[in-house]
Protein backbone atom coordinates (compact mmCIF):
# COMPACT_ATOMS: atom_id res chain seq x y z
CA UNK A 1 0.00 0.00 0.00
CA UNK A 2 2.53 2.47 1.16
CA UNK A 3 4.92 1.78 -1.62
CA UNK A 4 1.75 2.28 -4.04
CA UNK A 5 1.62 5.56 -2.44
CA UNK A 6 5.30 6.21 -2.86
CA UNK A 7 5.07 5.06 -6.39
CA UNK A 8 2.19 7.63 -7.15
CA UNK A 9 3.79 10.65 -5.93
CA UNK A 10 7.02 10.02 -7.48
CA UNK A 11 4.92 9.32 -10.94
CA UNK A 12 3.65 13.07 -10.49
CA UNK A 13 6.29 15.06 -9.43
CA UNK A 14 8.46 14.20 -12.29
CA UNK A 15 9.37 17.34 -13.89
CA UNK A 16 8.17 16.05 -17.62
CA UNK A 17 4.59 15.05 -15.74
CA UNK A 18 4.08 18.33 -14.38
CA UNK A 19 5.44 20.42 -17.27
CA UNK A 20 3.25 18.08 -19.46
CA UNK A 21 0.43 18.67 -17.15
CA UNK A 22 0.17 22.60 -17.14
CA UNK A 23 1.38 22.85 -21.30
CA UNK A 24 -0.89 20.15 -22.29
CA UNK A 25 -2.74 20.48 -25.52
CA UNK A 26 -4.77 18.46 -28.22
CA UNK A 27 -2.75 17.96 -31.17
CA UNK A 28 -4.57 19.79 -33.94
CA UNK A 29 -6.37 17.36 -35.94
CA UNK A 30 -4.98 16.78 -39.64
CA UNK A 31 -4.33 14.18 -42.10
CA UNK A 32 -1.34 13.11 -41.90
CA UNK A 33 0.45 13.48 -46.24
CA UNK A 34 1.08 9.80 -45.70
CA UNK A 35 -2.05 8.78 -44.91
CA UNK A 36 -3.99 6.18 -47.77
CA UNK A 37 -7.44 8.30 -47.90
CA UNK A 38 -10.14 7.97 -51.04
CA UNK A 39 -8.35 8.57 -54.05
CA UNK A 40 -8.73 11.52 -56.06
CA UNK A 41 -7.58 12.74 -59.83
CA UNK A 42 -5.08 14.34 -60.73
CA UNK A 43 -4.92 16.37 -63.92
CA UNK A 44 -4.03 13.48 -65.81
CA UNK A 45 -6.45 12.32 -68.69
CA UNK A 46 -8.20 9.36 -68.45
CA UNK A 47 -7.80 6.62 -71.11
CA UNK A 48 -11.01 4.51 -70.70
CA UNK A 49 -8.44 1.09 -70.02
CA UNK A 50 -10.71 0.18 -66.94
CA UNK A 51 -7.47 -1.26 -65.04
CA UNK A 52 -8.66 0.25 -62.24
CA UNK A 53 -12.69 -0.83 -62.11
CA UNK A 54 -10.59 -4.69 -62.99
CA UNK A 55 -8.61 -4.54 -59.73
CA UNK A 56 -10.74 -2.97 -57.18
CA UNK A 57 -11.72 -5.33 -54.29
CA UNK A 58 -14.83 -4.35 -53.41
CA UNK A 59 -17.76 -4.15 -55.14
CA UNK A 60 -19.40 -1.17 -57.11
CA UNK A 61 -16.64 1.28 -55.37
CA UNK A 62 -15.24 2.62 -58.31
CA UNK A 63 -16.80 3.51 -62.05
CA UNK A 64 -15.18 5.07 -65.53
CA UNK A 65 -17.67 7.22 -66.54
CA UNK A 66 -18.30 9.41 -69.49
CA UNK A 67 -19.47 13.48 -69.27
CA UNK A 68 -19.23 15.75 -72.29
CA UNK A 69 -17.01 13.15 -74.09
CA UNK A 70 -14.10 12.92 -71.40
CA UNK A 71 -13.72 10.03 -69.47
CA UNK A 72 -13.15 9.71 -65.61
CA UNK A 73 -12.84 7.66 -62.95
CA UNK A 74 -15.92 8.15 -60.20
CA UNK A 75 -14.73 6.85 -56.94
CA UNK A 76 -18.09 6.00 -54.50
CA UNK A 77 -16.59 6.41 -51.02
CA UNK A 78 -19.33 4.51 -49.30
CA UNK A 79 -18.17 1.52 -51.13
CA UNK A 80 -14.44 2.20 -50.97
CA UNK A 81 -11.97 0.65 -48.54
CA UNK A 82 -9.28 2.95 -49.39
CA UNK A 83 -6.47 0.01 -50.35
CA UNK A 84 -5.10 2.24 -52.74
CA UNK A 85 -5.06 -0.73 -55.41
CA UNK A 86 -6.53 1.41 -58.42
CA UNK A 87 -3.88 4.22 -57.94
CA UNK A 88 -1.22 1.51 -58.59
CA UNK A 89 -3.01 -0.27 -61.32
CA UNK A 90 -3.09 3.03 -63.39
CA UNK A 91 -0.79 3.07 -65.86
CA UNK A 92 -1.80 6.92 -66.59
CA UNK A 93 -1.37 8.05 -62.99
CA UNK A 94 -4.90 9.42 -62.80
CA UNK A 95 -5.64 8.82 -59.62
CA UNK A 96 -4.41 9.67 -56.14
CA UNK A 97 -4.66 8.62 -52.20
CA UNK A 98 -2.00 10.41 -50.02
CA UNK A 99 1.41 10.01 -50.63
CA UNK A 100 0.85 7.28 -52.56
CA UNK A 101 1.50 7.77 -56.40
CA UNK A 102 5.05 9.44 -55.26
CA UNK A 103 5.30 6.41 -53.26
CA UNK A 104 4.87 4.07 -56.04
CA UNK A 105 6.87 6.13 -58.78
CA UNK A 106 10.09 6.19 -56.87
CA UNK A 107 9.78 2.61 -55.80
CA UNK A 108 8.88 1.76 -59.55
CA UNK A 109 6.44 -0.26 -58.81
CA UNK A 110 2.61 -1.85 -60.18
CA UNK A 111 0.56 -4.43 -61.29
CA UNK A 112 0.25 -6.82 -63.85
CA UNK A 113 -3.13 -8.17 -64.53
CA UNK A 114 -4.64 -10.97 -66.69
CA UNK A 115 -8.10 -12.50 -67.60
CA UNK A 116 -8.97 -16.23 -67.89
CA UNK A 117 -11.85 -17.44 -69.12
CA UNK A 118 -13.35 -20.63 -68.54
CA UNK A 119 -16.54 -22.11 -69.58
CA UNK A 120 -18.15 -25.36 -67.47
CA UNK A 121 -19.26 -27.24 -70.44
CA UNK A 122 -21.55 -28.72 -68.02
CA UNK A 123 -23.41 -26.02 -66.81
CA UNK A 124 -23.37 -24.29 -69.77
CA UNK A 125 -26.79 -24.15 -71.72
CA UNK A 126 -25.29 -23.03 -75.28
CA UNK A 127 -27.81 -20.01 -74.78
CA UNK A 128 -25.22 -17.52 -76.28
CA UNK A 129 -26.05 -14.49 -73.66
CA UNK A 130 -22.72 -14.63 -72.67
CA UNK A 131 -21.08 -13.61 -76.25
CA UNK A 132 -24.23 -11.42 -76.99
CA UNK A 133 -23.87 -9.10 -73.73
CA UNK A 134 -19.94 -8.99 -74.28
CA UNK A 135 -19.03 -5.14 -74.78
CA UNK A 136 -16.02 -6.03 -76.57
CA UNK A 137 -18.01 -8.50 -78.88
CA UNK A 138 -20.24 -5.77 -79.52
CA UNK A 139 -17.60 -3.67 -80.48
CA UNK A 140 -16.09 -5.68 -83.27
CA UNK A 141 -19.18 -7.67 -84.30
CA UNK A 142 -21.75 -4.86 -84.00
CA UNK A 143 -24.38 -7.66 -85.79
CA UNK A 144 -23.79 -9.69 -82.86
CA UNK A 145 -25.23 -7.38 -80.34
CA UNK A 146 -28.29 -6.88 -82.67
CA UNK A 147 -29.14 -10.20 -83.36
CA UNK A 148 -27.36 -12.56 -81.64
CA UNK A 149 -25.13 -14.57 -84.50
CA UNK A 150 -22.00 -13.44 -85.49
CA UNK A 151 -20.27 -14.20 -88.42
CA UNK A 152 -17.08 -12.34 -87.48
CA UNK A 153 -13.68 -14.85 -86.54
CA UNK A 154 -12.11 -11.49 -84.13
CA UNK A 155 -15.14 -12.02 -81.02
CA UNK A 156 -13.89 -13.08 -77.90
CA UNK A 157 -16.65 -15.79 -77.98
CA UNK A 158 -19.79 -16.93 -80.09
CA UNK A 159 -21.46 -20.34 -80.58
CA UNK A 160 -20.08 -22.35 -83.13
CA UNK A 161 -21.55 -25.68 -83.88
CA UNK A 162 -23.92 -25.60 -80.89
CA UNK A 163 -20.83 -25.65 -78.77
CA UNK A 164 -19.58 -22.08 -76.79
CA UNK A 165 -16.21 -20.96 -78.09
CA UNK A 166 -13.43 -19.29 -76.77
CA UNK A 167 -11.91 -17.91 -79.81
CA UNK A 168 -9.67 -15.14 -78.86
CA UNK A 169 -9.39 -14.96 -75.00
CA UNK A 170 -7.12 -12.25 -75.30
CA UNK A 171 -8.93 -9.34 -75.89
CA UNK A 172 -10.84 -10.11 -72.59
CA UNK A 173 -10.64 -6.96 -70.54
CA UNK A 174 -11.86 -8.95 -66.79
CA UNK A 175 -14.98 -7.12 -66.73
CA UNK A 176 -17.51 -10.10 -65.72
CA UNK A 177 -20.33 -8.73 -67.76
CA UNK A 178 -20.79 -12.31 -69.52
CA UNK A 179 -20.46 -14.04 -65.91
CA UNK A 180 -23.51 -11.46 -64.64
CA UNK A 181 -25.16 -12.46 -67.12
CA UNK A 182 -25.15 -16.27 -67.19
CA UNK A 183 -27.56 -17.95 -65.94
CA UNK A 184 -26.06 -20.87 -64.69
CA UNK A 185 -22.67 -19.59 -63.26
CA UNK A 186 -20.86 -21.67 -66.41
CA UNK A 187 -18.90 -18.88 -67.68
CA UNK A 188 -16.61 -17.41 -64.93
CA UNK A 189 -13.79 -14.95 -65.42
CA UNK A 190 -10.40 -14.87 -63.55
CA UNK A 191 -8.76 -11.73 -62.47
CA UNK A 192 -4.94 -12.71 -62.24
CA UNK A 193 -3.19 -9.70 -60.76
CA UNK A 194 0.98 -9.67 -60.17
CA UNK A 195 2.58 -6.85 -57.93
CA UNK A 196 5.64 -5.93 -59.63
CA UNK A 197 8.52 -3.98 -59.46
CA UNK A 198 10.94 -2.41 -62.12
CA UNK A 199 13.98 -4.41 -62.14
CA UNK A 200 12.48 -7.84 -60.53
CA UNK A 201 13.10 -10.09 -63.58
CA UNK B 1 -15.41 -30.60 -23.97
CA UNK B 2 -19.09 -28.81 -22.97
CA UNK B 3 -19.92 -29.22 -19.82
CA UNK B 4 -23.10 -28.32 -17.33
CA UNK B 5 -23.47 -25.64 -15.29
CA UNK B 6 -25.98 -24.18 -12.93
CA UNK B 7 -26.08 -20.61 -13.58
CA UNK B 8 -25.64 -18.35 -10.50
CA UNK B 9 -23.55 -16.10 -11.94
CA UNK B 10 -24.17 -14.59 -15.59
CA UNK B 11 -21.67 -12.33 -17.00
CA UNK B 12 -22.04 -10.77 -20.52
CA UNK B 13 -22.81 -11.05 -23.65
CA UNK B 14 -23.36 -6.97 -22.63
CA UNK B 15 -20.95 -5.91 -19.60
CA UNK B 16 -18.40 -2.61 -19.05
CA UNK B 17 -15.49 -4.38 -19.68
CA UNK B 18 -16.07 -6.54 -22.27
CA UNK B 19 -15.11 -5.49 -25.67
CA UNK B 20 -16.52 -7.80 -27.62
CA UNK B 21 -19.85 -10.29 -26.96
CA UNK B 22 -19.72 -13.94 -25.32
CA UNK B 23 -21.48 -15.25 -22.04
CA UNK B 24 -19.54 -16.49 -19.40
CA UNK B 25 -22.15 -18.64 -17.08
CA UNK B 26 -20.74 -18.98 -13.86
CA UNK B 27 -21.67 -21.52 -10.52
CA UNK B 28 -20.48 -20.29 -7.78
CA UNK B 29 -21.06 -20.55 -3.91
CA UNK B 30 -21.08 -17.29 -2.64
CA UNK B 31 -18.62 -15.55 -4.76
CA UNK B 32 -16.20 -18.70 -4.98
CA UNK B 33 -16.43 -19.49 -8.40
CA UNK B 34 -17.04 -23.50 -8.80
CA UNK B 35 -17.46 -24.45 -12.24
CA UNK B 36 -18.16 -22.16 -15.68
CA UNK B 37 -19.05 -22.54 -19.30
CA UNK B 38 -18.75 -20.24 -22.09
CA UNK B 39 -21.46 -19.23 -24.62
CA UNK B 40 -20.22 -17.89 -28.02
CA UNK B 41 -22.11 -17.08 -31.17
CA UNK B 42 -23.10 -13.33 -31.03
CA UNK B 43 -20.96 -12.06 -34.09
CA UNK B 44 -21.21 -14.28 -36.45
CA UNK B 45 -19.86 -12.67 -39.41
CA UNK B 46 -19.15 -16.21 -42.35
CA UNK B 47 -16.09 -14.44 -44.00
CA UNK B 48 -14.30 -17.75 -45.09
CA UNK B 49 -18.06 -17.92 -46.67
CA UNK B 50 -17.52 -14.91 -49.05
CA UNK B 51 -13.89 -15.73 -49.55
CA UNK B 52 -14.94 -18.20 -51.32
CA UNK B 53 -14.32 -17.97 -55.34
CA UNK B 54 -12.26 -14.78 -54.76
CA UNK B 55 -8.61 -13.87 -56.21
CA UNK B 56 -6.22 -13.01 -53.37
CA UNK B 57 -6.39 -9.10 -54.28
CA UNK B 58 -10.09 -9.46 -52.69
CA UNK B 59 -9.41 -12.76 -50.06
CA UNK B 60 -6.26 -10.48 -48.77
CA UNK B 61 -8.56 -7.70 -47.73
CA UNK B 62 -11.36 -9.87 -46.52
CA UNK B 63 -8.63 -11.45 -44.09
CA UNK B 64 -7.68 -8.56 -42.91
CA UNK B 65 -11.07 -7.47 -41.86
CA UNK B 66 -11.71 -10.76 -39.86
CA UNK B 67 -9.82 -9.11 -36.86
CA UNK B 68 -9.40 -5.64 -36.28
CA UNK B 69 -6.88 -5.81 -33.54
CA UNK B 70 -4.37 -8.46 -35.61
CA UNK B 71 -5.27 -7.38 -39.00
CA UNK B 72 -1.68 -7.60 -40.32
CA UNK B 73 -0.94 -11.26 -39.21
CA UNK B 74 -4.18 -12.60 -41.14
CA UNK B 75 -2.42 -10.60 -44.12
CA UNK B 76 0.58 -12.01 -43.60
CA UNK B 77 -0.67 -15.92 -42.77
CA UNK B 78 -3.02 -16.01 -45.55
CA UNK B 79 -0.70 -14.37 -48.19
CA UNK B 80 2.65 -16.55 -46.97
CA UNK B 81 -0.11 -19.54 -47.22
CA UNK B 82 -0.80 -18.61 -50.76
CA UNK B 83 2.58 -17.81 -51.76
CA UNK B 84 3.62 -22.09 -50.39
CA UNK B 85 0.85 -23.32 -53.48
CA UNK B 86 3.04 -21.90 -55.95
CA UNK B 87 5.90 -21.34 -54.05
CA UNK B 88 6.86 -18.12 -54.61
CA UNK B 89 9.84 -16.47 -53.35
CA UNK B 90 9.73 -13.39 -51.58
CA UNK B 91 13.26 -11.11 -51.94
CA UNK B 92 15.02 -10.32 -48.52
CA UNK B 93 13.88 -6.88 -48.14
CA UNK B 94 9.76 -7.70 -47.95
CA UNK B 95 10.54 -10.15 -45.82
CA UNK B 96 12.26 -8.26 -43.20
CA UNK B 97 9.84 -5.55 -43.76
CA UNK B 98 6.66 -8.19 -43.64
CA UNK B 99 8.29 -8.60 -39.89
CA UNK B 100 8.89 -5.04 -39.27
CA UNK B 101 5.14 -4.07 -39.26
CA UNK B 102 4.03 -7.57 -37.94
CA UNK B 103 5.87 -6.76 -34.60
CA UNK B 104 4.63 -3.50 -34.96
CA UNK B 105 1.16 -4.85 -34.60
CA UNK B 106 2.27 -6.92 -32.06
CA UNK B 107 3.36 -4.21 -30.40
CA UNK B 108 0.01 -2.56 -30.36
CA UNK B 109 -1.86 -5.38 -29.71
CA UNK B 110 -0.17 -6.47 -26.52
CA UNK B 111 -0.75 -2.61 -25.39
CA UNK B 112 -4.21 -3.07 -25.70
CA UNK B 113 -4.17 -6.11 -24.17
CA UNK B 114 -2.47 -5.08 -21.18
CA UNK B 115 -4.36 -1.85 -21.28
CA UNK B 116 -8.24 -3.57 -20.89
CA UNK B 117 -6.67 -5.61 -18.21
CA UNK B 118 -5.53 -2.58 -15.70
CA UNK B 119 -9.02 -0.87 -16.62
CA UNK B 120 -10.28 -4.42 -15.81
CA UNK B 121 -8.87 -4.02 -11.90
CA UNK B 122 -9.25 -0.24 -12.17
CA UNK B 123 -6.37 1.06 -12.72
CA UNK B 124 -6.86 3.74 -15.17
CA UNK B 125 -3.84 5.83 -14.67
CA UNK B 126 -1.69 2.82 -15.92
CA UNK B 127 -4.44 1.97 -18.51
CA UNK B 128 -4.58 5.25 -20.10
CA UNK B 129 -0.73 5.73 -19.83
CA UNK B 130 -0.25 2.56 -21.92
CA UNK B 131 -2.96 3.14 -24.22
CA UNK B 132 -1.34 6.44 -24.89
CA UNK B 133 1.35 4.47 -25.87
CA UNK B 134 -0.20 1.75 -28.53
CA UNK B 135 -0.85 5.29 -30.54
CA UNK B 136 2.82 5.71 -30.96
CA UNK B 137 3.02 2.13 -32.78
CA UNK B 138 -0.25 3.00 -34.05
CA UNK B 139 1.09 6.24 -35.78
CA UNK B 140 4.26 4.15 -37.00
CA UNK B 141 2.23 1.72 -38.69
CA UNK B 142 0.23 4.50 -40.61
CA UNK B 143 3.81 5.75 -41.68
CA UNK B 144 5.17 2.46 -43.00
CA UNK B 145 2.24 1.42 -44.49
CA UNK B 146 -0.62 4.36 -45.16
CA UNK B 147 -3.11 3.48 -42.92
CA UNK B 148 -3.61 2.49 -38.78
CA UNK B 149 -5.66 -0.66 -38.68
CA UNK B 150 -6.29 -2.33 -42.19
CA UNK B 151 -3.03 -1.87 -43.31
CA UNK B 152 -3.08 -4.43 -46.98
CA UNK B 153 0.53 -3.55 -46.76
CA UNK B 154 1.61 -7.78 -47.61
CA UNK B 155 0.53 -8.91 -51.61
CA UNK B 156 2.44 -12.10 -52.65
CA UNK B 157 6.03 -12.09 -53.85
CA UNK B 158 6.63 -9.30 -51.37
CA UNK B 159 5.28 -6.02 -50.12
CA UNK B 160 3.42 -2.58 -51.26
CA UNK B 161 5.60 -0.06 -49.92
CA UNK B 162 9.39 0.32 -49.03
CA UNK B 163 10.78 2.09 -46.41
CA UNK B 164 12.95 5.20 -47.22
CA UNK B 165 16.17 5.83 -44.90
CA UNK B 166 14.02 9.02 -43.82
CA UNK B 167 11.64 6.58 -42.86
CA UNK B 168 13.31 4.24 -41.16
CA UNK B 169 15.06 7.14 -39.40
CA UNK B 170 11.68 8.28 -37.64
CA UNK B 171 10.42 4.80 -36.75
CA UNK B 172 13.62 3.76 -34.78
CA UNK B 173 13.51 7.33 -32.83
CA UNK B 174 9.51 5.86 -32.29
CA UNK B 175 11.07 2.51 -31.76
CA UNK B 176 13.00 4.25 -28.71
CA UNK B 177 9.82 6.36 -27.69
CA UNK B 178 7.92 2.88 -26.55
CA UNK B 179 11.27 0.97 -24.98
CA UNK B 180 11.88 4.22 -22.49
CA UNK B 181 8.67 5.11 -21.81
CA UNK B 182 7.25 1.28 -21.33
CA UNK B 183 10.67 0.74 -18.80
CA UNK B 184 8.47 3.22 -16.87
CA UNK B 185 4.90 1.38 -17.12
CA UNK B 186 6.47 -1.67 -16.85
CA UNK B 187 8.23 -0.68 -13.12
CA UNK B 188 4.59 0.67 -12.13
CA UNK B 189 3.11 -2.31 -12.62
CA UNK B 190 5.70 -4.54 -11.17
CA UNK B 191 6.14 -2.54 -8.18
CA UNK B 192 2.12 -1.61 -7.28
CA UNK B 193 1.53 -3.71 -4.51
CA UNK B 194 -2.17 -3.14 -5.00
CA UNK B 195 -1.51 -4.32 -8.90
CA UNK B 196 0.05 -7.51 -7.31
CA UNK B 197 -3.30 -7.82 -4.91
CA UNK B 198 -5.28 -8.42 -8.03
CA UNK B 199 -3.00 -10.50 -9.85
CA UNK B 200 -0.74 -12.28 -8.48
CA UNK B 201 -2.12 -15.61 -7.37
CA UNK B 202 -5.40 -14.98 -9.51
CA UNK B 203 -6.33 -17.50 -12.28
CA UNK B 204 -3.58 -19.59 -12.17
CA UNK B 205 -3.12 -22.17 -14.81
CA UNK B 206 -0.45 -24.97 -14.64
CA UNK B 207 1.94 -26.09 -17.30
CA UNK B 208 -0.07 -29.40 -16.98
CA UNK B 209 -3.52 -28.09 -18.16
CA UNK B 210 -2.45 -25.47 -20.34
CA UNK B 211 -1.07 -28.94 -22.44
CA UNK B 212 -4.48 -30.84 -21.77
CA UNK B 213 -6.18 -27.90 -22.83
CA UNK B 214 -4.06 -26.89 -25.89
CA UNK B 215 -3.91 -23.13 -25.19
CA UNK B 216 -1.36 -20.86 -27.50
CA UNK B 217 0.29 -17.88 -27.49
CA UNK B 218 1.21 -15.64 -24.17
CA UNK B 219 -1.45 -17.65 -22.08
CA UNK B 220 0.75 -20.93 -22.53
CA UNK B 221 3.63 -19.07 -22.62
CA UNK B 222 3.48 -17.69 -18.93
CA UNK B 223 2.95 -21.32 -18.07
CA UNK B 224 6.49 -21.99 -19.44
CA UNK B 225 4.88 -23.94 -22.31
CA UNK B 226 6.56 -22.99 -25.54
CA UNK B 227 4.92 -23.05 -28.66
CA UNK B 228 5.78 -20.07 -30.63
CA UNK B 229 5.33 -19.72 -34.15
CA UNK B 230 7.64 -17.44 -35.16
CA UNK B 231 10.32 -20.49 -34.04
CA UNK B 232 9.67 -21.93 -37.51
CA UNK B 233 8.82 -19.25 -39.52
CA UNK B 234 12.27 -18.66 -41.97
CA UNK B 235 12.85 -15.15 -40.88
CA UNK B 236 12.62 -15.29 -37.59
CA UNK B 237 15.19 -17.92 -37.79
CA UNK B 238 17.68 -16.15 -39.55
CA UNK B 239 17.46 -13.08 -36.66
CA UNK B 240 17.95 -15.88 -33.85
CA UNK B 241 14.12 -15.50 -32.59
CA UNK B 242 13.39 -17.33 -28.76
CA UNK B 243 10.05 -16.93 -27.07
CA UNK B 244 9.68 -15.16 -23.63
CA UNK B 245 9.00 -18.27 -20.86
CA UNK B 246 7.38 -17.49 -17.57
CA UNK B 247 6.52 -19.94 -14.80
CA UNK B 248 3.86 -18.72 -12.47
CA UNK B 249 0.81 -19.25 -14.86
CA UNK B 250 -1.45 -16.30 -13.09
CA UNK B 251 -2.88 -13.08 -14.37
CA UNK B 252 0.12 -10.91 -13.47
CA UNK B 253 2.83 -13.83 -15.52
CA UNK B 254 0.53 -13.42 -18.70
CA UNK B 255 0.71 -9.46 -18.37
CA UNK B 256 4.21 -9.23 -17.42
CA UNK B 257 4.73 -11.18 -20.49
CA UNK B 258 2.93 -9.35 -22.68
CA UNK B 259 5.21 -6.12 -21.70
CA UNK B 260 8.29 -8.71 -22.17
CA UNK B 261 7.49 -9.53 -25.71
CA UNK B 262 6.94 -5.86 -26.57
CA UNK B 263 10.18 -5.25 -25.37
CA UNK B 264 11.69 -8.46 -27.98
CA UNK B 265 9.49 -6.57 -30.55
CA UNK B 266 11.54 -3.53 -30.49
CA UNK B 267 14.67 -5.18 -30.50
CA UNK B 268 13.61 -7.56 -33.26
CA UNK B 269 12.27 -5.07 -35.15
CA UNK B 270 15.69 -3.24 -34.13
CA UNK B 271 17.61 -6.01 -35.44
CA UNK B 272 15.56 -6.55 -38.50
CA UNK B 273 16.15 -2.81 -39.87
CA UNK B 274 20.07 -3.54 -38.70
CA UNK B 275 19.93 -6.66 -41.34
CA UNK B 276 17.96 -5.30 -43.70
CA UNK B 277 19.97 -4.47 -47.42
CA UNK B 278 18.96 -2.10 -50.17
CA UNK B 279 16.80 -4.28 -52.93
CA UNK B 280 13.77 -5.05 -54.65
CA UNK B 281 10.87 -5.22 -52.60
CA UNK B 282 8.25 -7.24 -54.80
CA UNK B 283 9.49 -10.74 -56.96
CA UNK B 284 6.35 -11.01 -58.60
CA UNK B 285 4.65 -14.57 -59.00
CA UNK B 286 1.59 -15.86 -59.65
CA UNK B 287 -0.92 -17.96 -57.55
CA UNK B 288 -1.98 -21.27 -58.77
CA UNK B 289 -4.23 -24.13 -58.49
CA UNK B 290 -2.92 -26.08 -55.07
CA UNK B 291 -3.40 -26.68 -51.52
CA UNK B 292 -1.69 -25.17 -48.54
CA UNK B 293 -1.52 -24.80 -45.12
CA UNK B 294 0.33 -22.53 -42.49
CA UNK B 295 0.89 -21.09 -39.67
CA UNK B 296 2.14 -17.94 -37.99
CA UNK B 297 2.15 -16.68 -34.39
CA UNK B 298 -0.70 -13.81 -34.17
CA UNK B 299 -0.41 -11.77 -30.88
CA UNK B 300 -2.65 -13.93 -29.23
CA UNK B 301 -1.22 -17.08 -30.75
CA UNK B 302 -1.06 -20.25 -33.39
CA UNK B 303 -3.08 -18.86 -36.10
CA UNK B 304 -3.82 -21.78 -39.78
CA UNK B 305 -4.65 -20.73 -42.42
CA UNK B 306 -5.68 -24.21 -44.49
CA UNK B 307 -6.57 -22.85 -48.52
CA UNK B 308 -7.19 -24.63 -51.79
CA UNK B 309 -7.33 -23.06 -54.85
CA UNK B 310 -8.36 -23.10 -58.38
CA UNK B 311 -6.27 -23.01 -61.67
CA UNK B 312 -6.33 -19.18 -61.74
CA UNK B 313 -5.93 -18.71 -57.99
CA UNK B 314 -9.67 -18.30 -56.73
CA UNK B 315 -9.88 -19.59 -53.78
CA UNK B 316 -12.21 -22.91 -53.59
CA UNK B 317 -12.20 -23.65 -49.92
CA UNK B 318 -10.36 -21.84 -46.79
CA UNK B 319 -10.47 -22.59 -43.01
CA UNK B 320 -9.07 -20.48 -40.84
CA UNK B 321 -8.55 -21.19 -37.20
CA UNK B 322 -7.83 -18.70 -34.92
CA UNK B 323 -6.19 -18.90 -31.44
CA UNK B 324 -8.55 -17.27 -29.33
CA UNK B 325 -10.88 -20.02 -29.11
CA UNK B 326 -8.18 -22.25 -27.53
CA UNK B 327 -7.30 -19.39 -24.83
CA UNK B 328 -11.19 -18.73 -23.84
CA UNK B 329 -12.14 -22.62 -23.34
CA UNK B 330 -8.72 -22.89 -21.28
CA UNK B 331 -9.20 -19.58 -19.61
CA UNK B 332 -13.09 -20.68 -18.65
CA UNK B 333 -12.76 -24.08 -17.72
CA UNK B 334 -9.40 -24.19 -16.05
CA UNK B 335 -8.81 -20.27 -15.05
CA UNK B 336 -12.14 -18.85 -13.75
CA UNK B 337 -12.50 -21.92 -12.23
CA UNK B 338 -11.75 -21.46 -8.12
CA UNK B 339 -11.12 -17.96 -8.38
CA UNK B 340 -12.10 -16.38 -5.00
CA UNK B 341 -14.63 -13.16 -6.44
CA UNK B 342 -16.72 -12.61 -9.38
CA UNK B 343 -14.32 -9.38 -10.06
CA UNK B 344 -11.56 -11.36 -10.45
CA UNK B 345 -13.96 -13.40 -13.57
CA UNK B 346 -13.80 -10.37 -15.56
CA UNK B 347 -9.85 -9.73 -14.96
CA UNK B 348 -9.52 -13.29 -15.34
CA UNK B 349 -10.96 -13.31 -18.52
CA UNK B 350 -9.45 -10.36 -19.69
CA UNK B 351 -5.97 -11.55 -18.84
CA UNK B 352 -6.46 -14.31 -21.29
CA UNK B 353 -6.85 -11.97 -24.46
CA UNK B 354 -9.64 -12.89 -25.61
CA UNK B 355 -11.09 -12.18 -29.39
CA UNK B 356 -14.26 -12.73 -30.30
CA UNK B 357 -14.24 -11.41 -33.63
CA UNK B 358 -11.34 -13.79 -34.50
CA UNK B 359 -13.55 -16.46 -33.04
CA UNK B 360 -16.41 -16.13 -34.65
CA UNK B 361 -14.84 -14.73 -37.75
Amino acid sequence: MASSIIWYLREFIRGEWITKFFTVKTAPLVTPPHFRGFPTLTDRECTHCLACMMICPAPDAIEVLETDGVWKPVVYPGHCIRCGLCVEACPEDVLTAGELLSVQKEDQTSFESAFHLTIDPVLCSRCGNCAVACPINKEIDPYLGGTGTAFSDEVIMRITNGEMRIINPEKCTGCKTCEETCSNHAIRVARVVVGVQEGWK
Amino acid sequence: MKKTVDVSLPIGPVHPVFKEPCRIKCETSGEYVINAELELGYVKKGIERIMVGRPWQEVMFLAERVCGICSVIHNYVCIEGMERINGVAVPDRAAYLRLVVNELDRIQSHLLANYSYCYTIEHETLAMYLLNLRETAMDALEYITGARVTCSYIIPGGVRFDLSPEKEQKLRTMIDHIDSELTRFVRMFEGGSLIALRSKDVGTFSREEAIESHAVGPTARASNLDNDCRLFHPTYQKLGFESVLLDEGDNYARIMLRFLEVFQSTQLIRSALDSMEKGTIRGGGEIGGGFAEWAGEAPRGELTYTIDTDEHGRVKKIGIRTPSIMNIEACVHYMIKGVHSSADVTSTYISSDPCIACNER
